[in-house]
């Protein structure tokens, strides 16, 4: 005979590993969508505050093109939500 | 390992940037026709109304007009060159240092010009721009020194004493030759492996090259035997091999110009040049121009690397050499043609 509650015990224990592994994913969606935009502003911003320093009014084109590469953090961010949506209710 | 650390990180981006905003400021090629229709004070005040404003203030107590001028341009050289270095870190700072010795150069042969003909202090010291690694108060205080000897021993540390330290007086262009040597020597070496270097590497040895058929057309027409003008060459160049300058500088002049068919730099300067040819000016400008042609060329292809500074230093440079060009040929009446020949645009 099988004991029915070692079997959800069991189940559970899947369960929970699974969320486990789905949250890991969205934390290194976001982490390291994070570093990437932070390696691509770097030069941008240092380029735009060097323009900046000659010319003053180049500031807001400066600030936009700095925060272009914000849109790689988006998307991490866009499928850590997706993928928080699919975690099993515990 | 002691040359990495020199050399430091790549930091391109900041000065590149700047650099690019600093060239947008330059005179516009349609300034020159309008400078060429002025006066001299005119020509003064647009000058002092645009980016050489502090210059010409600061200046304007001591000097006037035509002087006024002349002063303004080379303290706003030097002061731009030294404002390049101020903002430039590690790799990009020491290519610039290496490249603006130029200007030590420049100053140390206007120095010994200058002795050697018992010019005064004052007068050499108009002439020098304190762009290189020379300020311009150790300029001063080596332009007040009397004998050669003194001179010798203030640059005792500097790379350039190996050229001066035999110099006892005299003829000076075996001295020039050997510091122009010791210059583009250590500025090739300077540069590294990587792709955009390559490509640094190369413009600088196409500069050799120009340099070099200057010198060729110059010592040419003034009729030099052979081994003299092999002296005066610069080896290292980009077409213009060591058994090329050998080839070329043995040449009669007729030959020397169906050689020169052979070298890309041909198709620049034929229309002007042909053998019954007696003035250079018009050869020079051309080669002048390629040279600037060719550095904002490349300067395109990586922008992040020296390239973009190496493009800015030239055109400002020629911006006061041409302006310099007109105001001197204001001033001696000259015809409004030939001063728009010796323009570099």
């Amino acid at each position: 005979m099988v004991d029915i509650n070692l079997v959800e015990a069991g189940i559970e224990q899947i369960l929970a590993n699974q969320a486990g592994l789905i949250a890991i994913g969205a934390g290194l969606a976001v982490g390291l969508t994070g570093i990437a935009s932070a390696l691509a502003e770097k030069d941008i911003g240092a380029a735009a505050v060097g323009a900046m320093a000659e010319r003053e009014e180049l500031f807001g084109k400066g600030l936009i093109l700095t925060v272009i590469p914000e849109t790689i953090v988006i998307f991490g961010f866009v499928i850590a939500f997706m993928l928080f949506g699919i975690i099993p209710v515990l | 390992m002691a040359f990495l650390i020199r050399r430091g990180s790549k930091k391109y981006p900041y000065i590149t940037a700047r650099v690019r905003a600093m060239k947008s400021k330059l005179l516009p090629r349609e300034v020159y026709p309008k400078l060429m229709n002025m006066d001299i004070p005119e020509i003064t005040r647009l000058i002092g109304e645009s980016e050489y404003k502090q210059d010409v203030d600061e200046l304007a107590q001591k000097y006037s007009g035509l002087d006024l001028l002349e002063h303004a341009l080379n303290q706003n050289l030097a002061r731009t060159y030294r404002k390049l270095l101020r903002v430039s870190q590690d790799e990009p700072n020491y290519l610039i240092t290496e490249y603006l010795r130029h200007w030590d150069i420049w100053n140390i042969k206007t120095i010994l010009r200058g002795k050697n003909y018992g010019a005064p202090a004052q007068e050499i010291l108009d002439a020098v721009v304190a762009a290189g690694q020379l300020g311009y108060r150790e300029l001063t205080s080596i332009a007040n020194m009397e004998s050669i000897d003194d001179i010798k021993t203030a640059l005792g540390n500097t790379p350039y004493y190996a050229a001066i330290a035999n110099y006892d007086g005299g003829e000076l262009s075996a001295i020039e030759n050997e510091l122009d040597k010791i210059y583009y020597s250590r500025l090739l070496a300077s540069i590294g492996k990587s792709k955009g270097e390559k490509l640094s590497l190369k413009y600088i040895k196409t500069e050799i090259d120009l340099k070099n058929i200057k010198t060729l057309f110059r010592t040419k027409k003034a009729g030099l035997v052979k081994d003299d003008i092999f002296e005066l060459l610069i080896p290292g160049g980009m077409e213009l091999k060591s058994g090329d300058l050998k080839r070329m500088s043995s040449l009669p002049w007729s030959d020397f110009l169906k050689g020169l068919e052979d070298y890309s730099y041909w198709s620049e300067i034929s229309e002007v040049v042909s053998e019954d040819m007696t003035s250079l000016m018009d050869v020079e400008a051309l080669l002048d121009k390629y040279a600037m042609g060719y550095a904002s060329r490349i300067s395109h292809y990586y922008p992040l690397s020296i390239l973009p500074i190496y493009d800015y230093m030239l055109r400002k440079n020629n911006e006061i050499n041409n302006i310099r060009t007109i105001v001197r040929g204001k001033k001696v009446k000259l015809p409004d043609e030939i001063i728009r020949k010796h323009l570099v645009m």
